[in-house]
């Protein structure tokens, strides 16, 4: 019953599928030599930061220095966003997804607190179509009125909803920490008041600012550099030099510190936050200490022995971590614990203590070696895994500093001692804390009774 | 067609059918009425399908608050038989296109649905 050709259609694919499997193979054993660092290189005007490891799918990502920082109104950054892949001059967004499925690839558009990233994933060979879309997206983008009414306000409304203690927390944290520029809100809230500020008018001006060569970075992991030369000239050609209306507000951050609650029926939140490192900041005891205070189990059916997990023990129910947000002048230390709220009352009151326990008597010699592996594995799989590498790369570039140099970083951690933790740890607590609390504020604690000056 | 079928493209094309044809078209928007009860020519088109109804909510509130003014009145009139007064009947250049340019677009953007959700892909293998 089975015909022949759909059997010799069968084995054909096979064959194919061997020698793609063969491809990939050859893509690992090319790590060899492996460039975890991106390379930074200017073509026609655009700075471009690339990484090559010859493996068979390329992201490429378009990053602007358009983050929630620099937006002159509030919610602007959320509807560039958004405006991302709608149709432009040349074609519409459904042709542009369309096409887009039809290689295999996927379009992406997302923002942190400086930069907005709009990113594609893709098979290797399709740079040039890939290279064309990104540019036309920034230079070319229509924000027309339907889109917006149809399309954009819809998806901000849903995403508004969707926001959880936890993230109104760190916004709050923020914004007690910066107030304004790195303080805005990463999204704004439903009780935002946005409306007035954001529409299709207003986007459109802020892309005129934003999408300039002067302002975005082309960060490509897995793209020859030959590709790139040859094809980001003639695209990226219609990106203007310079924005000829205005420039962004940039003013540098200042730390403040202080203290927020904000009462909320669903969910429990308290991120208490220092001032961290900065990106390119050479202060590797803050990441050696975001490894000692750790949080998030590594290990399966564990709470884990980081000093938060073992201060989250003792509160069941309640899940803390630590990370360091690191900013282009800034950086924010934030414990965040999350939870019922007694048990988060339980786990902040721990975990102070805890940072106190460090600051008092230093850490044993075995804490020490864990927090830096454990400093380097964030380091390193946070650059090769998770991509924050692409982004941190981009943001480098626009803030004019050079791309992280990962086996530089890698020796400073190695070079942490207990004494540098400790006096670092003591400097945290002697200085301003920020703290945030959300949720139930009968039960939430002030920063005061956990211990720490705001 | 998002509109109605015209030859008005072909016409375009010919000069000497142009000038031909143009003080007939006048005289005949003219004659149809609806300016002397101060209506465009896209006041017109039937709004009971979906397709002219997304349109109409692609207007701007301006031209949304105006068309529906003109619609009222012009039922005021036809309910009292009256006709406006000669001054504010519609004047040729004011009877411009506002609806149909975005019925069109989205009659391309419906043709390119189509085409999209019925292409065939030619592998090369």
């Amino acid at each position: 019953m089975i015909c022949r050709p759909a059997l010799s259609r069968g084995s054909q694919l096979a064959l194919r599928r061997q020698g793609a499997a063969k491809l990939a193979q050859r893509g690992f054993a090319a790590v060899a030599s492996p460039k975890a660092s991106y390379e930074p290189t200017t073509i026609a005007g655009v700075k471009v930061a690339s990484r090559d490891d010859n493996g068979p799918t390329t992201r490429l990502a378009v990053v602007a220095k358009a983050g929630t920082r620099y937006e002159p109104l509030p919610g602007l950054t959320v509807g560039l966003e958004e405006y991302a892949f709608k149709s432009t001059q040349k074609r519409s967004a459904l042709r542009i997804t369309r096409e887009a499925e039809l290689l295999g690839g996927q379009l992406n558009a997302y923002h942190t607190r400086e930069a907005l990233v709009i990113q594609a994933n893709f098979l290797r060979e399709d740079l040039p179509y890939f290279a064309e879309l990104l540019a036309e997206v920034v230079s070319q983008t229509r924000y027309t009125t339907h889109e917006y009414h149809e399309e954009v306000e819809h998806v901000i409304h849903a995403k508004q909803a969707k926001l959880d203690a936890a993230a109104v927390a760190l916004d709050a944290a923020h914004a007690v920490a910066f107030h304004t520029g790195l303080g805005e809100p990463v999204y704004p809230t439903p009780s935002t008041p946005i409306s007035s500020y954001l529409n299709e008018n207003s986007v459109a001006t802020f892309a005129e600012v934003a999408y300039t060569k002067a302002n975005i970075a082309v960060v490509a992991d897995g793209a020859s550099e030959t590709g790139l030369a040859k094809w980001i000239e003639p695209f990226f050609k219609s990106v203007p030099a310079q924005s000829e209306s205005s420039s962004l507000s940039t003013s540098a951050s200042k730390y403040y510190g202080g203290e927020q609650r904000i009462a909320r029926t669903s969910g429990n939140s308290l991120v208490i936050a220092f001032p961290g490192a900065a990106l390119g900041a050479n202060q590797p005891e803050i990441a050696v200490l975001v490894g000692l205070l750790g949080g998030e189990s590594t290990i399966k059916w564990s709470p884990g022995f980081s000093l938060l997990s073992t201060a989250t023990a003792a509160a069941p129910g309640a899940t803390a971590k630590a990370t360091n947000l690191a900013y282009s002048d800034a950086g924010l230390l934030a414990i965040q614990i999350s939870g019922a709220a007694a048990a988060v009352r339980k786990a902040a009151e721990k975990s102070v203590k805890a940072l106190q326990a460090v600051a008092d008597g230093g850490v044993s010699k075995e804490n020490l070696v864990k927090a830096i592996a454990k400093a380097k594995f964030n380091l390193l799989s946070g650059s090769e895994v998770s991509g924050t590498g692409l982004v941190h790369a981009g943001a480098n570039m626009i803030h004019g500093g050079k791309p992280l140099q990962v086996a530089e970083t890698v020796k400073a951690l190695e070079g942490v001692n207990a004494d540098k933790l400790k006096a670092a740890a003591k400097t945290l607590l002697e200085g301003k804390a920020s703290v945030a609390a959300v949720g139930d504020l009968h039960v939430l604690p002030f920063a005061e009774d956990i211990g720490l000056k705001v | 067609m998002p509109v109605a079928p015209s030859l008005y493209n072909a016409a375009v094309k010919r000069p000497w059918l142009m000038s031909m044809l143009k003080p007939l078209a006048g005289w005949y928007a003219n004659a149809a009425g609806y300016r002397q009860m101060g209506l465009r020519a896209d006041d017109l088109i039937l709004e009971e399908n979906e397709t002219v109804l997304k349109a109409l909510s692609r207007l701007s509130p301006k031209e949304s608050y105006d068309r529906i003014y003109r619609i009222r009145r012009a039922t005021q009139l036809s309910l009292q038989h009256k006709l406006l007064p000669r001054a504010e009947w519609t004047k040729p250049e004011e009877d411009v296109p506002y609806l149909s340019p975005i019925l069109e677009q989205m009659a391309i953007e419906s043709k390119e649905k189509a085409a999209l959700d019925t292409l065939t892909i030619l592998k090369k293998h």
